[in-house]
């Protein structure tokens, strides 16, 4: 935890907005514009088919809330749940609910509501209503289920005819899937009114358009690709990093590889130079990983130290007299995703491997990022495992020993191949003030204020 | 004029003969044709010649239009290279390159960003060992070596093709390469333009001809390397032919490629290879210059020369049956009267109306007829009065040797009248006896004469002439078996019968056959034998007698000539008027001392018979009268 602190310290010095520190007393009311890369057609937390949890995640923090949050630590904190306790088993744990919560429709959100949200999404757990809460029991000991409890997914949202309504400060105003949404602000927030009246998002914007748009004082708040943050600082403009809580990958679409098909997929692991790709590609926004978890986080990520060997990476190719050509996958909106796998081919050729990038539907090898999702390390592995569709291994403890043997597991289905640590980044406006530290680097909107000048 | 000509028949056979006036017409027609047709290939070569030659005209303007055009764009590229290594972010990179860190993060985006505001496809900055320190083109290149750029020789101040990889293949460019020296720190430009569809479509080509690049990316063929201006090639496997000729001699080669079975689409195809700076085979411009325009022409000129052939035969035919017409009709004319006339009629004529050749031997023919009536009538008359010496000298003849016996027996009945009337009565009964004998002698003589006068006119049947030749050698079967003549019948098997009226030739050949024995009076052999050939039937007879002289050949069927004592000439005369009755002949072969040979040469007449007659045989003898 101690690491966790210490990593947060950075993230918080990394905060660049130098409008927002202080000096100036917060108002209410304006429109924050924002543009995003993402083309969200679905608002629900509960969506595992999302093509982008980083800006499903951001959205459903102003929607919705869970009945555990995560303070900026990154420790659990009331939400809305105002108490919690588990037996000594931690095997039954009962929440309970603060009174007078209204979600967006004005409706009271009851005990039931919250259990058939959560019953929803976690199917094995055992969920009961009571008068004036919920207890959750689940088949083995769950320490981390607070942290499980504060994952976005697990979001309270009652679903009305194809409605969602949640408790979160603002309330959905207009929606074009793929397209635009309008938040509006609560007055009846239980945490108080935000002071933003409006959030206008456009969505499917490319990072080009966002950065014109923001010179050109048309948005408030925009997506940063890895690699950008730093020319975008140098350039004058705002930026916002969190800490490396992403993890760019490879992932490969089949899974039991025959004995070749691993030499050839550990060869590919060994051919790239992550160095590179961290230092030139994403121009230091990004750290080489061996591991699915940043060492940050889990303290043991140094044990799968990446390496770059060539030689061994070719001699493993000469071992296999099997041919194999791969096509790469890749985000085709993110220009450096592009220029990250055309590296990555490159390298593996180098290795004598036959990998060409490209765009179809279902390629051999995807190159991903990753939200990881929770400062817990068995909850995060957990996540990063259910995003990518991966077996997750069975948990034997809450140790970091258990949580070790758990992602060696995960790394040897050589299903994926960890690349990087990236940042998530975004560049904003001057008069965009009250940022929060966020422990996984989120916007933070609900407590943001608009200045009464734009740059 | 007025007379048709009738058809000629051939004398050799029966197949038609070509006329005149036809030949004529073939002469004209083919020498029109022939003129035509000369005059048509003159045309087609010249026009093939003359076409080529603008094909190469066409084509050597379009290789210097494609020279030119691409040193214009080398120099394009080439200052477009040296103002980017003159601008100051390429020394502040060659001296960032030639620190220690070598930290290209901060330049990797930056070709891209050079690459657009220059309008350039390609640019590559790479430091003093060719390392890529940024790539527009391939910007995930940073880090590798760049084989191009010359780290041991002095920079070219001229452009050349260049491959450039591309992450997803490779591309032909034309490139070039500067250096930027910035103190000590080295950095190398290389810039290019892609050579693609745009650039081909740039090069302004004139109607008919096209150019199409050939990539040379690939050790194998592939026509998704062929770029036209509108594109991919469509039915590129037909240039692999000459692609790959020009990769295996790497010379400049022309091909006629065929797009289709269809001459019209055909393309002449002028190949240029494209090399590098380093002499590798990078493409292969193709110059196609279609056919089609020439094809075209040519069909044209072809169909006209058809046309005016036709026409020309035509009229040739037209005018030449006229001329023709004009120079055979008096040909025609003589031709038809000299029929006549060999058919018998001396007394025809052709009328002349021109004084030329023609004319001259017109005038010559009715001379020449002319003469030749006069000349028969003059030979008519003299033998019609050496036949009536003849006839009266045989008359005294025949009539004197009767007639003496009677004078003597009536002078000797005057002579016993007076000198002894007692024995004039035994003498009357003798001399009457006397006298009516050589009466009924000259009665004879009388009657064999009209005999001769009323030959009758054959009455035609189907006749067998073995069978014929057979019953007569059976009336004189008796003659043989007792004399010493030894007779050998030779008859052709299978002989068609004939239409003939059998008494008369039964009587004929009986004559042959008779006076063939009589010329063997000391014994001989008697050959008699028939033959079949060509629609007529021919009997010989042949003996081992004295034979003929010359002047008795000549006298031999003349009636009433005789070399025989007791003949009276006719024997022979009757054989030829009974042949000559059928419309055949009969003709003697003859040499002193070597016998003598009769044939009788009769057609078989058939389209004489009555119908119901034409087939088999009807001979049968009617009776046998001695020559």
């Amino acid at each position: 935890m101690r690491r966790f602190v210490s990593a947060l310290v950075v993230f918080s010095s990394l905060i660049q907005v130098a409008p927002c520190l202080g000096g100036t007393r917060p108002r209410y009311g304006g429109t924050l514009r924002v543009n995003m890369q993402a083309a969200l057609v679905s608002l629900d937390p509960a969506d595992a088919n999302s093509a982008d949890p980083v800006a499903l995640d951001e959205i459903s923090h102003l929607l919705f809330d869970t009945l555990v949050r995560l303070d900026g630590r990154g420790n659990p904190a009331p939400g809305l749940a105002s108490t919690w306790r588990s037996d000594s088993g931690y095997q039954r744990w009962s929440f309970t609910l603060r009174n007078n919560v209204r979600l967006s429709d004005g409706t009271i959100l009851t005990p039931q509501i919250a259990t058939a949200s959560l019953r929803s999404v976690n199917p094995d757990w055992r969920l009961v209503a009571s008068d004036d809460g919920i207890t959750i029991e689940v088949s083995s000991a769950c320490p981390q289920l607070p942290m499980q409890i504060a994952l976005t997914r697990n979001s309270i949202v009652q679903r009305d005819s194809g409605r969602l309504l949640g408790s979160g400060p603002f309330t959905l105003s207009s929606w074009q899937p793929g397209k635009h949404l309008i938040l509006k602000a609560r007055e009846d927030y239980w945490k108080g009114r935000p002071f933003l009246d409006e959030i206008d998002v456009d969505l499917n914007r490319n990072l080009r358009e966002q950065t014109i748009s923001l010179d050109l004082g048309k948005v408030d708040l925009i997506d940063l690709a890895p690699g950008q943050s730093q020319r975008t600082t140098s350039e004058g403009r705002a930026t916002v990093s969190s800490w490396t809580n992403q993890l760019l990958c490879l992932v490969f679409r089949n899974g039991n590889p025959s004995e070749d098909e691993q030499k050839l997929r550990e060869a590919l692991a060994l051919s790239v130079d992550r160095k590179a790709l961290a230092s030139v590609i994403l121009q230091g926004d990004g750290t080489p990983a061996g591991s699915i978890l940043p060492n940050w986080q889990s303290g043991y990520a140094f044990l799968f130290a990446p390496s770059y060997d060539l030689r061994r990476a070719r001699e493993l190719r000469d071992e296999v007299h099997l041919v194999t050509a791969w096509s790469l996958g890749y985000n085709g909106t993110d220009p450096s995703s592009r220029l990250l796998a055309e590296r990555i081919a490159l390298n593996a050729q180098d290795a004598g491997l036959r990998l060409q990038t490209s765009m179809t539907p279902n390629p051999d090898i995807r190159l991903e990022r990753i939200l990881i999702t929770s400062p817990d390390t068995h909850v995060a592995l957990d996540d990063v495992a259910r995003q990518l569709g991966l077996p997750m291994p069975k948990l034997t403890g809450a140790s970091t020993e258990d949580a070790y043997q758990m992602e060696k597991a995960l790394l040897e289905s050589r299903r994926i191949i960890p690349l990087l640590h990236v940042p998530a980044n975004h560049a904003l406006a001057g008069n965009v003030h009250g940022w929060s530290s966020q422990w996984d680097g989120g916007l933070g909107l609900a407590d943001v204020w608009l200045g009464t000048s734009r740059p | 004029m007025g007379r048709r000509p009738r058809p000629c028949r051939c004398v050799a056979g029966d197949e038609p003969a070509v006329t005149l006036r036809r030949k004529l017409l073939l002469a004209f027609s083919a020498t029109v044709f022939l003129c035509v047709l000369t005059v048509t290939w003159i045309v087609l070569t010249t026009t093939r010649r003359a076409f080529e030659r603008l094909n190469e005209q066409q084509t050597e303007a379009l290789i210097a239009q494609f020279r030119r055009e691409f040193k214009r764009r080398g120099d394009e590229v080439m200052n477009k290279v040296t103002n980017i290594a003159r601008n100051d972010s390429s020394a502040r990179m060659a001296a960032a390159a030639s620190t220690s860190s070598r930290d290209y993060a901060q330049f990797v985006g930056d070709a891209k960003d050079i690459a657009d505001t220059q309008q350039l496809d390609f640019l590559e900055f790479a430091d003093a060992d060719g390392t890529i320190i940024s790539s527009a083109q391939w910007p995930a290149k940073f880090g590798y070596k760049e084989n191009d750029v010359p780290t041991t020789g002095p920079e070219t101040n001229q452009s050349f093709l260049r491959r450039e990889g591309l992450p997803d293949g490779s591309a032909l460019s034309l490139s070039a390469i500067r250096r930027v020296e910035a103190g000590s720190a080295v950095l190398y430009v290389i810039g290019g333009r892609r050579i693609d569809r745009s650039f081909i479509a740039s090069l302004e080509v004139p109607a008919g001809v096209r150019t199409i690049l050939y990539q040379n990316l690939t050790p194998e063929f592939s026509r998704e390397l062929l770029i036209d201006s509108s594109g991919e090639v469509a039915r590129g496997e037909a240039l692999e032919g000459v692609v790959r000729h020009v990769q295996i001699d790497r010379q400049e080669i022309t091909q006629r490629v065929h797009w289709s079975s269809d001459s019209v689409d055909d393309e002449d195809i002028y190949a240029i290879p494209l090399s590098g700076h380093r002499g590798e085979l990078l493409a292969v411009l193709l110059i196609g210059n279609s056919r089609r325009p020439y094809v075209e022409f040519s069909q044209r000129i072809q169909l006209a020369a058809m046309i005016v052939a036709g026409s020309g035969i035509l009229l040739a035919i037209l005018f030449s049956s006229w001329v023709a017409a004009r120079v055979t009709q008096p040909v025609e004319q003589l031709a038809a009267a000299a029929r006549e006339v060999a058919e018998g009629n001396l007394n025809t004529q052709v009328e002349v109306h021109s004084a030329d050749e023609i004319g001259e031997l017109a005038d010559t023919f009715n001379r020449m007829t002319r003469e030749i009536l006069e000349k028969r009538e003059l030979l008519v008359q003299s033998e019609r009065v050496a036949a009536w010496r003849d006839v009266a000298r045989r008359l005294a003849h025949e009539l004197k040797n009767p007639l003496f016996p009677l004078q003597l027996t009536v002078e000797n009945l005057v002579r016993a009248r007076e000198l002894s009337p007692e024995e004039f009565d035994e003498v009357f009964r003798e001399s009457a006896s006397t006298l009516l004998a050589e009466i009924a002698n000259l009665k004879a003589i009388v009657s064999r004469f009209s005999e001769f006068s009323k030959m009758p006119k054959p009455q035609y049947q189907s006749v067998d002439i073995n069978e014929l030749v057979e019953n007569v050698m059976r009336l004189f079967q008796a003659q043989f078996a007792a004399g010493s003549i030894e007779c050998r019948v030779e008859l052709t098997a299978n002989v068609h019968t004939i239409a003939a009226d059998p008494d008369m030739l039964h009587r004929a050949v009986s004559n042959l056959v008779l006076n063939a024995i009589d010329a063997m009076p000391t014994g001989g052999t008697l050959r008699v034998s028939t033959r079949q050939d060509r629609g007529r039937a021919m009997i010989t007879i042949s003996d081992t007698g004295q034979g003929l002289t010359s002047q008795e050949r000549l006298q031999l069927f003349t009636p009433y000539y005789t070399t025989k004592k007791h003949g009276t000439g006719l024997g022979l005369a009757i054989v030829q008027s009974v042949v000559s009755d059928h419309g055949g002949k009969v003709t003697v072969q003859s040499e002193p001392g070597q016998g003598a040979t009769f044939i009788i040469d009769v057609p078989d007449g058939l389209e004489k018979l009555p119908r119901e007659n034409a087939s088999g045989s009807n001979y049968s003898m009617r009776g046998e009268s001695g020559a």
